[in-house]
């Protein structure tokens, strides 16, 4: 019976030891050892768990157990680089905390729990490179251009050298002599926090009064065009200049052509919204090389959709190592997060009371944003690897021959049956921005509606039967269903064809496809009369009383 | 030591109850009927008559461009919707077998807890799910269709838009 | 006037009484006095609430190791830590989904102790598992279930139950996905009576499987009604039912004399080491008047002394020994490895593979064929089955006696080869070529609830506990073969459940085989 003693003997002796092991490594976690190095005004800083908390964005933040400075009234602890304060920003740390734009999780008090790049946390901290789509969360920017204009923008500014006395994202503003501050505002924000519109003649009356100075040496006249440049970028100055430029980068791959962000865009593909909150444990990692983070991911799925994602229909974006990289900021960019009334910002109320617009609408951002993706940017058409082609629109054989109904039309309708959505309906798109497509796509091919369209073709349609069956059938199929060439029996085409539309282009054809102009003759076979051809037209018009 | 029960004189087995005690009887009797219905009346509370869910009916519109045989999943919804040639319909994509949400794919529905596989018009093609998918009740409404999770219809139901 | 020389007798009476007052607060909790002799201990046993459910003398059988393992103390111990720890938890966690989740991270992180203490919840919940199954089946195999001790095995048996409520209950309150899922599958069991309902088609007026499932839930899918509910069964209801039951169960092992030991335990004993001391060299009439009424076999009754030994303190090291391995156990499995936590529970993305508690898991893989077959019908069948054991078997050989009975040790050996073989065939074959529905596609409902791996196994394990009953003329023969295949199958079940099974249930040799995402 002696070893029922030592049994407890030992078991007890065992139970302290663990204890004093547990005791021991509840004290000694890296916060404790982080903050005994900190040293504050007073000297020592007290060691204990610190933390944010904001009922309202519902946020209890930990994080600043670690960067105490950054805590609510201890702004000066000194010691190791952890301990350091925020760089200076808009909302102060003390009152939002951390993760609402950072990412990670708040409640954890190690680093690798709270930067959230474990298991089963779903929102992992947005890496430094990235960090600006944190503002994403909350925000965001209104009336972007697509890329093009917003850098013809830039140099504008540049040239004009606002910068010599403005401070724009922490360049330029050189500090007067004698003051301590630079000759004009910081212009950083003003894209939110609004400027006076009529600073340009105010400019002008001081430089005017003045005799000597910078404001005589650097201010000069400025031409409406340069103004306008000027007007976009002030507009878009909204302290995140990396994230305005990834936003504009997005607006130039027709992106919102198949994904829709904010209720506008197409719904080919997955709605975006809310793409930068992805889950990266429901990720596929295995095809992304170097690292796990989301960023990664977005990145390879950029290059190589279907690697990612084996069901993705996406055609793999040509685009820069730069490019990429701003297109994955964006991307991680668009998140949410619910907000209670008074922390609304008044960007994302615009956009959601008042139906202002994230994209510029000008014709060029539009055509960008929306129809760059499958038209190409120049409208030059796209030949897709599993066969789709999308149709060259820009080409000056199609515009000069169409009417622009026919092309308000396509756009606000879409073509049934083609990947082409109705936009007016689906893509959320406003009849004054399709106009701006459409006067976009003039200028891209540089050719006007035709001068007469209200010709109708009157032979009987009988009589081209034969006509198309010889000329026609052979693309477009035997009974207008498509092959090679497009549907000619679509009735929301036929609709809103004219018979001119028709007509000139059977009989000039369209340069740069394999439609030839069968008013001249080929190797192959002879030219169109012109009656021949007016009698293929109305064979084909008659398609369109078929099948109700 | 044996005890006769009954036998008036054992010490060890006092005074048997009389058989004929009526009063007694009917005391204990009452008292164990109101227990029994005080019981049931404290069952009853646990089994709620309404609870604070989602309305099981819901309005939804179809974006135009869903392909035949494609399913469009209504956020926070268990139900797969389907347009075709003939007509919309609804399948729920709760697995009869265990509750869990089956994903919808190309060869229909799989379910994630236990392998269930599902054809495209819901019926079992392999897997322990005891029951096909349910078909649910789908109603026009000028423009949009209501979709009702809580009742089922016979497979095959569509509706025209 | 000049001071008393001495203070008034009232007062030095006071003064007295206020310093023996320690003394006699103490003399009047322990009203034996100091434990010192064989004696005053055994009184000290009786006059104390807590202790008295243990009998005075313990006899020497009963303090082999061999004789019970001390699995009932370890599994009782695991019970103390759980309600321990768990009281703790509940100063910081809060039933209601989102805040639930977020009050376990707080634990995990920022409360004191909190991940030690969650830990030692969660392993010693597990430890109760498996000693309250290994004590079940030291009972089975030390046949300690024959009279009079046949209504403390039904007792155990709904120990065991409410055990496996409790560590089911507490895997909801996380509120994570893992939290989430299993808790929907395991509403869907009991749900699954439906499976018959629906074959004969009576659903529609009488649904048994679709009330238990909404008196579980609250509501038709898991939500705050059902935390709450779960909260309520996991911290109230299922731990008054196991306190109360755990009292009936002791006292009855008191009032049926002891642990079982074999007819001739004394003889194998030999004599006790040491001198022996006579207990009641005056025996206390009370006492004596009391034991003669009462029925039964108390171990003063009708024995001599020789072979017992005091309670206090031989069978009380044993059981603090035995507390304290237990708990040293837990402490070491909570340094090792943390409690899980998932993402935070999403009803619209089950978790992929979606897994139960790894004591279901066996029945979790049963369930994969046949939810009604799994989720209720073999359980009911092993209750059943368990709880008939002891009406059924009323032989006396081998009482107390490891695999005592005709047959033995040879019964037993061959059914675990018979139990392992039979389901390990009937799951490779499953496995390898799929079952009915896979072949006959339109096989009604009716047919897979009846043929089935479970119910063919089972039927196997039936048949060949028959046939042992037939080759030994004895039930207790057939008791140990099917007890043995029982054990066998839940094992095979558990372990293909938890380590062969992966997304989509699909069967692979390794978790590192599984498609990612």
């Amino acid at each position: 019976m002696e070893k029922n003693k030592y049994l407890l003997l030992g078991s007890s002796v065992g139970v302290l030891l663990l204890l004093i092991v547990a005791a021991q490594e509840s004290f000694r976690k890296p916060w404790r050892q982080v903050q005994a190095s900190g040293r504050g005004e007073d000297g020592e800083i007290a060691v204990r768990l610190r933390q944010i908390t904001n009922a309202n964005l519902r946020v209890g933040d930990r994080c600043v157990s670690c960067h105490v400075s950054m805590a609510p009234g201890e702004q000066s602890v000194t010691g190791a680089a952890i301990l350091a304060a925020h760089k200076p920003v808009v909302h102060d740390p003390a009152e939002y905390g951390c993760t609402v734009c950072h990412g990670g999780q708040g409640s954890a008090t190690e680093k690798a729990d709270a930067h959230g790049a474990v298991h089963f946390w779903p929102e992992p901290m947005i890496p430094l490179r990235f960090a600006e789509a944190g503002c994403g969360t909350c925000h965001t920017a209104l009336q972007v251009p697509n890329r093009e204009l917003f850098q013809r923008a830039r140099q504008t500014v540049d040239r004009l050298d606002c910068i010599a006395c403005h401070r724009i994202d922490g360049r330029g503003g050189t500090i007067r002599p004698g003051g301590g501050r630079t000759e004009g505002p910081d212009l950083s924000h003003v894209g939110i926090a609004g400027y006076d519109k009529g600073w340009y003649e105010k400019h002008q009356a001081h430089a005017a009064k003045e005799s000597a100075g910078p404001w005589k040496t650097s201010f000069g006249k400025i031409d409406d065009a340069d103004l306008e440049f000027i007007g976009i970028y002030l507009a878009t100055r909204v302290s995140a200049p990396a994230l305005i430029e990834a936003k504009a980068t997005f607006h130039s791959f027709g992106c919102l052509g198949c994904h829709r962000v904010s209720g506008a865009g197409g719904d080919e593909g997955p709605d975006l919204s809310r793409a930068g909150e992805k889950d990266p444990g429901q990720a596929d990692f295995t095809n992304v090389a170097e690292g796990a983070g989301l960023d990664r991911w977005i990145a390879e799925h950029f290059r190589s959709p279907v690697a990612v994602v084996a069901t993705s229909q996406m055609p793999p974006v040509a685009a820069s190592q730069k490019e990429i990289d701003l297109l994955t900021l964006y991307v991680l960019s668009l998140r949410r997060r619910e907000l209670p009334g008074a922390y609304v910002p008044r960007d994302q109320m615009q956009v959601t009371r008042f139906g202002q617009r994230e994209f510029a609408p000008d014709g060029a951002t539009l055509f960008g944003a929306f129809c760059a993706g499958c038209h190409g940017p120049e409208g030059a058409g796209k030949h897709a690897s599993g066969g789709a082609t999308f149709p060259a629109i820009a080409n000056p054989d199609f515009l000069g021959v169409v009417n622009d109904q026919f092309l308000t039309e396509t756009i606000r309708r879409g073509r049934p049956g083609r990947r082409m959505p109705g936009w007016a309906k689906d893509g959320g798109l406003r009849d004054e921005e399709i106009a701006r497509i459409v006067e976009h796509l003039r200028k891209l091919g540089g050719a006007g509606p035709p001068a007469d369209d209200n010709w109708r073709a009157s032979s009987k349609p009988e009589t081209g039967r034969g006509i198309y069956a010889a000329n026609c059938s052979g693309c477009h199929g035997a009974k207008g269903e498509g092959g090679k060439g497009p549907a000619l029996n679509n009735r929301a085409f036929l609709e809103i064809a004219t018979d001119t539309y028709l007509m000139e282009t059977v009989s000039r054809g369209r340069r740069g496809t394999a439609m030839a102009g069968y008013r001249e003759p080929s190797p192959t076979r002879r030219a169109l009369a012109k009656s021949e051809m007016e009698s293929t037209v109305a064979f084909i018009r008659d398609w369109q009383k078929e099948k109700k | 030591m044996t005890v006769t029960p009954g036998s008036p004189n054992s010490r060890l087995d006092p005074e048997p109850i009389p058989r004929r005690d009526l009063l007694g009887l009917a005391s204990l009797w009452s008292a164990a009927s109101a227990l029994l219905f005080a019981a049931l009346g404290a069952m009853r509370l646990p089994n709620a008559a309404i609870v604070a869910a989602p309305s099981k009916s819901f309005g939804e519109t179809l974006p135009e461009s869903l392909p035949a045989g494609e399913a469009f999943i209504p956020a926070h919804r268990a139900v797969a919707i389907f347009r075709d040639s003939e007509g919309i319909y609804a399948i729920s994509t709760i697995c009869p077998h265990l509750g869990c949400v089956v994903k919808s794919n190309a060869e229909g529905f799989e379910c994630p807890c236990h392998g269930s596989r599902f054809k495209p018009d819901g019926t079992v093609s392999k897997g322990p799910s005891p029951l096909p998918l349910k078909w649910l009740k789908v109603k026009a409404v000028n423009g949009g269709f209501q979709v009702d999770e809580a009742t089922t219809v016979p497979a095959g139901t569509r509706v025209k838009a | 006037m000049s001071a008393p020389a001495t203070p008034p007798p009232a007062l030095q009476e006071f003064k007295d009484n206020l310093r023996a007052a320690p003394r006699r607060i103490l003399e009047t909790a322990f009203r034996s006095g100091n434990p010192s002799t064989d004696r005053t201990r055994s009184t000290f046993i009786f006059s104390n609430v807590f202790l008295h459910l243990h009998s005075v003398r313990v006899h020497r059988w009963t303090l082999k190791w061999s004789t019970s393992m001390g699995l009932g103390i370890a599994t009782t111990a695991g019970f103390l830590l759980t309600l321990i720890t768990g009281i703790l938890l509940m100063f910081y966690y809060k039933p209601y989904p989102d805040a639930a989740y977020q009050s376990i991270k707080d634990i995990h992180f920022v409360v004191p102790t909190g991940r030690f203490i969650r830990n030692i919840h969660r392993w010693a919940a597990n430890v109760m598992v498996v000693t309250v199954i290994l004590h079940m089946a030291r009972t089975f195999y030390t046949a300690s279930y024959r009279r009079p001790r046949e209504f403390n095995w039904l007792i155990g048996m709904g120990l065991l139950a409410v055990t496996l409520g409790l560590s089911f209950t507490g895997y909801l309150l996380p509120w994570d996905q893992l939290a989430y899922w299993a808790i929907t599958i395991g509403a869907n069991i009991a749900q699954s009576p439906r499976e018959v309902t629906d074959a004969i088609g009576i659903t529609g007026w009488f649904d048994p499987g679709g009330m238990q499932k909404f008196l579980l839930l609250g509501s038709d899918t898991v939500g705050p009604e059902a935390l709450i509910r779960f909260y309520l069964l996991h911290v109230m209801i299922l731990p008054l039912a196991l306190m109360a039951l755990m009292s009936v169960h002791f006292w009855r092992i008191r009032k049926d004399g002891g642990l079982a030991r074999p007819a001739d335990a004394d003889q194998r004993l030999g004599n006790a080491p040491g001198p022996v001391y006579p207990v009641f060299t005056q025996a206390p009439l009370k006492t004596y008047s009391l034991a003669a009424i009462v029925r039964g076999r108390t171990p003063a009754v009708g024995n001599g002394p020789e072979n017992t030994v005091p309670s206090m303190p031989h069978l009380f090291y044993a059981e603090l020994g035995v507390f304290m391995l237990t708990t040293l156990v837990c402490l070491a499995l909570a340094l090792i490895a943390d409690a899980p936590l998932k993402e935070l529970a999403n009803p619209s993305i089950p978790e992929n593979p979606a897994k139960a508690p790894w004591y279901f898991l066996g029945l979790q893989e049963l369930v994969s064929f046949s939810a009604f077959v799994g989720g209720i019908g073999i359980p009911t069948l092993v209750l059943a089955g368990l709880g008939l054991i002891p009406y059924l078997d009323r032989e006396e050989a081998g009482t107390g006696e490891w695999f005592g009975g005709p047959g033995g040790r040879k019964v037993v050996f061959q059914a675990l080869v018979v139990g392992f073989a039979a389901a390990l065939a009937i799951e490779s074959f499953a496995i390898r070529f799929g079952w009915i529905r896979e072949w006959y596609l339109a096989v009604p409902q009716f047919v897979v609830t009846v043929l089935n791996p479970g119910t063919i196994l089972a039927a196997v394990y039936g048949f060949y506990s028959v046939w042992l009953v037939k080759r030994y003329k004895s039930t207790r023969a057939g008791a140990l073969g099917l007890f043995t295949c029982f054990l066998c199958g839940f094992l095979v079940l558990t372990v293909i459940g938890t380590y062969f099974r992966g997304p989509n249930w699909v069967f692979y040799w390794s978790p590192g085989d599984w498609p990612r995402h």
